[in-house]
């Protein structure tokens, strides 16, 4: 889970009162990864998702005038990032509209050091098969807060969804888990 | 029951947003039931693992971005060089282009008058009436030169004990910071000496105020006249000086009656954006607050670069409030008469309001 940087509202105020290219250039480090997970779980392809999150920056620092009125730089780019995705599928092939939830994403559980573990490649591919079911947005859920460590509001926010049904979701997905892992660890209820 | 409540609480608290009741509750749920124990361990492990983690060499991944919008970065210049500011339309940047080749004309010249004096400034940089420029000073300090101002400097500058800028004008300087080496710009009538902050000096020798604000940092300074005296600015504080004599030209700069102030800048709200009115213009933007047409005049003048007479007393003291972007002068003018009623003629560079 990444740390929430403190000195993003800071960072922010730096792009947008002097143009700052260094503070930029700290402040894309920090959401590149993030965006580019993201991205690349709605666009499925690591060359898409690359340029979309290089997009979403990009505009970050061509807009950084208006920038002194967002509250929170990482839920505004994510939510460009869902916005940019969505306009990219839709207009892909298909003329049929997209939306967040026609989309298949891919929970992928890695560990650091599976020796150490309790949690072994065979019931990894346990765990992967029973999130996989899943419905999208429980899914992204998820995934926002349990990779990038966002906050319940923030995911929210991003997904365009209430704090309520996040934690739901949330709920949701950690129950499929657990589920399995009862089975595997035979825990009584 | 209670293990669909352990799970629940248990997502809550590794998504950090359980609260202390809930967490609580969950410390006395598994202290009843100790194999949830387990969950809470491998969920743990499970949550703590990294998400595919150093998958990405940002530092590469930066310059690629760099190099693929370089026209939306500043190019890193080692030697000062004038470019104008992002203006897409073809009119101005034949203007910035001639403004340019008379730079480096006054520049060359200068560079032979002054050979001897090498030390001291070798490079002047200048903005005429309705042109703003950025430049990139050989230490890497940014300055935004405003319209009718000057700038000059050493080409040492970056090796110098002192880095000295002489301005005449107006500019925004956001300084690299140097321990060892303090960044000072010198005017007319004051001295602003700093380490590395940002901030805005203004002194234009047709205005009998001369004003520094600071945005971030401190800065010390000083008045010409009252060297001795040192006055420290912290961050959002604007420090003003005036000039007690009459309020148009000819008083004398040895005058020692004069009025210092120290205010607080506020942000201005136009519209649904919000300015600093005293440093938007180097974002090309230029912004008032409740000031008559005569206080606007000299600032019109030099955005719009024209002369402007005011025949009207009444007219020059409607006051305005408002911002303007890219608006040419006609525009602005005809935006004004939104507001006050005023009539004005437009003739290649003269404005006569009456």
């Amino acid at each position: 889970m990444p740390e929430p940087l403190p000195e993003l509202t800071e960072l922010t105020s730096r792009i947008a009162l002097y143009s700052s290219e260094h503070a930029y250039e700290k402040l894309y480090k920090f959401l590149y990864p993030g965006l580019h997970r993201f991205c690349f779980c709605l666009l499925k392809s690591k060359e898409l998702a690359e340029e979309a999150a290089n997009d979403v920056l990009i505009s970050i620092w061509r807009n950084r005038e208006k920038l002194i009125a967002i509250n929170n730089i990482r839920v505004y780019a994510f939510v460009t990032a869902r916005n940019l995705c969505l306009n990219l599928l839709n207009k892909s092939g298909r003329q049929v509209f997209v939306s967040l939830d026609d989309i298949n994403v891919d929970i992928v559980l890695k560990t650091k050091n599976p020796e150490e573990l309790l949690i072994n490649e065979e019931l990894k591919l346990k765990l992967d098969e029973a999130t996989s079911a899943l419905p999208t947005r429980c899914k992204l859920v998820f995934k926002l807060i349990k990779e990038d460590g966002l906050s319940y509001k923030e995911a929210a926010a991003i997904l365009n969804i209430s704090v309520k049904t996040v934690d739901a979701h949330l709920v949701t997905a950690v129950k499929k888990l657990t589920s399995v892992l009862q089975l595997e660890f035979n825990l009584i209820n | 029951m209670d293990r669909s409540r352990i799970i629940e609480l248990l997502a809550r608290k590794m998504a950090g947003e359980a609260n202390s009741s809930e967490l609580e509750e969950l410390a006395s749920l598994i202290s009843r039931y100790p194999d949830s124990v387990y969950y809470e361990e491998l969920l743990g492990q499970l949550w703590q693992e990294s998400p595919v983690e150093n998958e990405h060499d940002t530092d590469d991944l930066y310059q690629k971005h760099l190099q693929k919008y370089a026209a939306d970065f500043n190019p890193d210049l080692l030697l000062p060089e004038i470019y104008p500011d992002e203006e897409p339309s073809g009119k101005k940047s034949y203007k910035a282009f001639a403004t340019i080749a008379i730079c480096l004309v006054a520049l060359s010249s200068l560079l032979y008058l002054t050979k001897s004096t090498a030390a001291k400034t070798d490079t002047q940089i200048v903005a005429g009436k309705g042109v703003r420029k950025n430049v990139r000073l050989p230490d890497g300090t940014m300055v935004w030169l405003n319209s009718d101002s000057k700038l000059s400097y050493s080409r040492q500058i970056a090796r110098q004990k002192k880095r000295i800028v002489h301005l005449q004008g107006e500019a925004f300087f956001d300084v690299a910071h140097r321990d060892h080496q303090p960044f000072i710009v010198k005017t007319d009538r004051m001295s602003v000496k700093v380490l590395g902050t940002a901030f805005n000096v203004k002194d234009y020798a047709v205005e009998n105020s001369s004003e520094a604000t600071l945005l971030r940092g401190s800065i010390e300074l000083s008045v010409n006249e009252r060297a001795q005296q040192k006055i420290l600015l912290n961050p959002s504080e604007k420090f003003a000086l005036v000039d007690g004599q009459g309020k148009k030209g000819g008083n004398s700069p040895h005058s020692t009656d004069m009025t210092m102030t120290i205010a607080h800048v506020l942000p201005v709200t136009i519209g649904d954006e919000q300015y600093i009115e005293e440093t938007s213009w180097k974002d090309n933007t230029l912004v008032f607050k409740n000031e008559t047409l005569e206080e606007l005049k000299p600032r019109l003048e030099r955005w719009f670069n024209v002369k402007i007479h005011i025949e009207s007393a009444r007219a020059g003291s409607y006051r305005f409030t408002g911002a303007f972007k890219k608006e040419e002068i006609r525009e602005a003018m005809t935006a004004m008469q939104l507001i006050k009623p005023f009539t004005f003629n437009l003739k290649e560079h003269d404005l006569i309001i009456y």
